[in-house]
C-alpha cells in the first residue's frame, strides 16, 4: 500500500479519464500516465510502448482477455514478469488495459 | 597473531611446492594471503584471484590433449529461474556455487557428490515484483565461511563445512527500494565487500563492507551521495540517482585498496540534449555513477576514482567487468572494461593510461581520448525518436561476465558484442522519491548495426595497447565469462550452449561440447585428487538473454529460461 502511494506520487500526468464506463467498479480515480509508465518501467520488455514483442510479448492486438491481463499485471509470472499487485490499484490496472486495447501502429 | 602464523605456514607450504590436498583435514584457512598466493588448484574468488585474471595455471588439460576432454560429472541445482549465472569457486577440492534465489551448494570436486546445500528463506512477495531477479552471480570464501548476497538485501555467511548460517545481516531496505544483491561479494583482509543493484532504480546505490567474523557492517559507500558528489547532481537528484555496484570488484593487497565499478544513473536515458550540465532529468556529471572507485578496505573511504562516463545517458555503466592487475616495464596497470565496449587502462591510482574499443560498432561517442579518458563527440539526446540507431545496444558492448588475461601469452581474451537499438527518449515526470520500479526514460528495440547483422567476437588483444592478435566470430554474442589456461587454451561458453576451447596463441578451435543450454555465467578450473577439472554453469534467461529468442529465433525459441546445470569436465584418457 505504501509502495502504491509512492508510485502515485511520482508518476503524474493527469489524463482526466472517466471511469464510469468500466465494467468493474473502481474505488478511486487513477492518475497513472500509462505512456510514461511504458517509458519508465514496462518498455524494457514490451517494446515500442507495447507495440512490438521484446522480452515480453507484443501487447497491441493481444487476444488475451481483460481478466487474463489484469491477473498477469497483479501477480506477474515467475522469471518472466514482475508482479505489480502492490504497486497499482485496480483503477490503475484498468487504465493500463485500456491503453493496451487502444494501441495502434505508430505512423511512420 | 594466529592469522600471521597461519599465513606463514601457508607461505612455507607453497614455497616448498607442497600441493594442498583435497581433504578438509588438510585445509588451510582462507585469508587474503592465501587468495593472493593464488594456488592454481583453487579458484578462491569470483575473478579467480585478486588480480582478476580468470586464468588457470594448471596444465594437465592443454592444447595437445583437450580433444580428450569429456564430462566428468553434472550437478542439477533445480529451480533455476532465469538460468544459472554464477561463478563456481573451489577450495581444497570442494566446489561451491550459487543458483537462483541465492541457493548455495558445496560439492566434492572429484566426484560431484553433494556435501551440503543451503536455501535461504527469501521475501517471496518482494522477489515476485523484482525485474532483475532472482538470479545470483556467485559467492565469496573467507575465514571458514561462504558469503552470499540475496535479492532481498541481505548478506549471509555459511559455515564452509556444514552449510549452516553463521550470520545473516540485513543491509538494504529492499521492501522499500526494490533493489537487493545479485552480484558476488569479495573477501579481503577480514572484510566482505558487496555492492547493491541500483542503476535502473531511483535509489541511492551503495557498496558495503562487512566484518567477516561478526557480520557487522563496518562501512558503506554511497555511490550518489557523498558531499563532493552532491554538487554534481542538479535539483538534488542524487537522492534518487541510482548507481550501486552490482558486480564484484577486485583487491590490491599492495595498497589495501578495493577496486569497485559503479552502475549508471537513472533515468537511464536523459532528455537534456547537449546541456546536460544544467538541464534534463539529472543535471551534472552525476558522481560517482559509471565510475571505478578505489576504496580503503578497512574504512570504505574513497582514495581515488575515475568516472568513465560523466553523465552516462546510455546505460553503459562501469559495474561489470574484471580489474586485471598486471605489471609491464615497471609500471602497474589495471585494465577494466566499460559496458560500452571501451577498455580503460589505468595506473594503480586510476589515472588513465590508455582507452581502446573492443567493439566495432559504437556511436554514443565519436571516441574516447586515450590519454585523458575524455569523451569526444558524445551523443546526448533530446526527447523524441532518434534518427540513427544507438550503438551498442543497452545490453552493452561487453557482457557483465568477464574476460581473461593469460600471463604466459601476454594476451587479454575478451568478448565483444555488436548490436544496436532504435531509441525514443521520453521526457518523463521527475522522480523525487524512491520508486518501486524501474526508471528507464525511453522506449527502444534491439537493432542490427548499420553495416550488417548482429554478432559477437572473441578477441585476443594486448591488454595495454589493444593491439589485436586474432579474432573469432560468433553468430550471436556469447554472454558468459572466458577462461584462459597455462595449457595454452581459451575456453568460451557460448549462448547456444556450446563450450569452445581455442588455442590461446592462434585462435584455432580445438574442442567443442554441447551443454544443451545457453551459457551466461562462469567458467573456471581447479584440481582435486591430482586431476584437473573445468567447471561451467549453463542455463539461459534474464534481462539480456531474454532478448535472444525474439532477436535470433532458432535454438533460442525453445531454449528453457528456467533451467540450469553445472557441467564439469576432465580428461577421459
Amino acid at each position: 500500500m505504501k509502495n502504491r502511494a509512492l508510485f502515485l506520487v511520482v508518476v503524474s500526468g493527469l489524463l482526466g479519464f472517466s471511469w464510469s464506463s468500466l465494467a468493474q467498479p473502481v474505488d478511486q480515480t487513477s492518475h497513472l500516465d500509462v505512456n510514461q509508465l511504458f517509458a519508465t518501467t514496462c518498455g524494457w520488455c514490451h517494446n515500442d510502448g507495447g507495440r512490438t514483442a521484446g522480452k515480453g510479448p507484443q501487447l497491441m492486438n493481444t487476444k488475451r482477455s481483460d481478466d487474463f491481463i489484469r491477473n498477469r499485471i497483479k501477480h506477474g509470472k515467475e522469471g518472466a514478469m514482475p508482479a505489480f499487485g502492490s504497486t497499482f490499484s485496480d483503477a490503475d490496472i484498468d487504465k493500463i488495459i485500456q491503453y493496451i486495447r487502444a494501441l495502434k501502429p505508430e505512423q511512420p | 597473531m594466529l592469522k600471521r602464523q597461519r599465513t606463514l605456514a601457508l607461505s612455507l607450504a607453497l614455497a616448498s611446492g607442497t600441493a594442498l590436498a583435497a581433504s578438509g583435514a588438510m585445509a588451510q584457512t582462507i585469508d587474503s594471503k592465501r587468495i593472493e598466493a593464488n594456488n592454481p588448484n583453487d579458484w578462491l574468488t569470483y575473478h579467480g584471484s585478486y588480480n582478476s585474471y580468470h586464468y588457470s595455471g594448471l596444465t594437465q588439460i592443454n592444447a595437445k590433449n583437450v580433444k580428450n576432454l569429456s564430462v566428468a560429472w553434472i550437478h542439477i541445482p533445480g529451480h533455476s529461474t532465469r538460468g544459472l549465472q554464477s561463478m563456481p569457486l573451489v577450495a581444497d577440492g570442494i566446489l561451491y556455487y550459487t543458483g537462483s534465489y541465492s541457493r548455495v551448494f558445496a560439492i566434492d570436486g572429484a566426484t560431484g557428490g553433494v556435501m551440503w546445500a543451503y536455501t535461504p528463506e527469501l521475501d517471496d512477495a518482494l522477489v515476485a515484483r523484482q525485474t532483475h531477479s532472482p538470479y545470483n552471480r556467485g559467492a565469496a570464501l573467507g575465514e571458514g565461511k561462504v558469503f552470499v548476497g540475496t535479492v532481498d538485501g541481505r548478506l549471509i555467511a555459511l559455515d564452509m563445512k556444514t552449510g549452516k548460517p553463521v550470520w545473516d545481516t540485513k543491509l538494504i531496505d529492499s521492501q522499500k527500494l526494490t533493489v537487493g544483491f545479485t552480484g558476488a561479494p569479495l573477501y579481503a583482509n577480514g572484510v566482505v565487500i558487496i555492492g547493491s543493484q541500483g542503476g535502473e532504480w531511483p535509489v541511492q546505490g551503495k557498496i558495503y563492507g562487512i566484518d567477516a567474523n561478526s557480520g557487522q557492517k563496518k562501512w558503506e559507500f554511497n555511490t550518489t551521495g557523498d558531499d563532493s558528489a552532491k554538487a554534481t547532481w542538479g535539483n538534488d537528484t542524487w537522492r534518487i540517482g541510482g548507481g550501486g555496484g552490482w558486480m564484484p570488484g577486485a583487491f590490491d593487497p599492495k595498497t589495501n585498496t578495493v577496486w569497485w565499478g559503479t552502475s549508471n544513473p537513472d533515468p537511464l536515458y536523459d532528455w537534456s540534449g547537449g546541456d546536460y550540465k544544467t538541464k534534463g532529468a539529472r543535471p551534472g556529471d552525476n558522481l560517482y555513477t559509471s565510475s571505478v572507485l578505489g576504496l580503503d578496505v578497512e574504512t570504505g573511504k574513497l582514495k581515488f576514482y575515475h568516472q568513465e562516463l560523466p553523465h552516462d545517458t546510455w546505460d553503459f555503466d562501469a559495474a561489470p567487468g574484471e580489474f586485471v592487475m598486471l605489471q609491464r616495464g615497471g609500471q602497474n596497470y589495471v585494465v577494466h572494461p566499460n559496458k560500452s565496449g571501451f577498455i580503460f587502462v589505468y595506473d594503480d591510482s586510476a589515472h588513465v593510461k590508455n582507452v581502446w574499443p573492443i567493439v566495432h560498432n559504437y556511436n554514443f561517442v565519436k571516441n574516447i581520448d586515450p590519454k585523458t579518458g575524455e569523451l569526444i563527440g558524445r551523443r546526448d539526446f533530446a526527447a523524441g525518436k532518434q534518427d540513427d540507431v544507438l550503438c551498442p545496444h543497452i545490453s552493452g558492448g561487453v557482457s557483465w561476465n568477464s574476460g581473461s588475461y593469460n600471463p604466459k601469452t601476454g594476451l587479454y581474451y575478451k568478448l565483444g558484442q555488436e548490436w544496436c537499438m532504435k531509441l525514443e527518449v521520453v521526457k518523463t515526470t521527475p522522480v523525487t522519491q524512491p520508486q518501486v520500479q524501474l526508471n528507464i526514460g525511453a522506449n527502444f528495440t534491439i537493432a542490427p548495426p548499420p553495416d550488417g547483422p548482429i554478432y559477437g567476437h572473441l578477441d585476443a588483444r594486448d591488454p595495454i595497447t589493444g593491439a589485436k592478435k586474432w579474432e573469432v566470430r560468433f553468430p550471436e554474442p556469447p554472454m558468459a565469462s572466458v577462461m584462459s589456461t597455462a595449457g595454452n587454451l581459451v575456453f568460451v561458453p557460448d549462448s547456444r550452449g556450446i563450450v569452445h576451447a581455442f588455442d590461446a596463441s592462434t585462435g584455432k578451435e580445438l574442442w567443442t561440447h554441447n551443454d544443451g543450454l545457453g551459457h551466461q555465467g562462469g567458467i573456471m578450473s581447479y584440481s582435486a585428487g591430482g586431476k584437473q577439472y573445468v567447471a561451467v554453469t549453463s542455463g539461459f534467461g534474464g534481462m539480456v538473454s531474454d532478448d535472444f529468442a525474439p532477436a535470433f529465433g532458432g535454438v533460442y525459441k525453445s531454449m528453457p529460461r528456467d533451467d540450469g546445470a553445472l557441467v564439469v569436465y576432465s580428461l577421459s584418457k
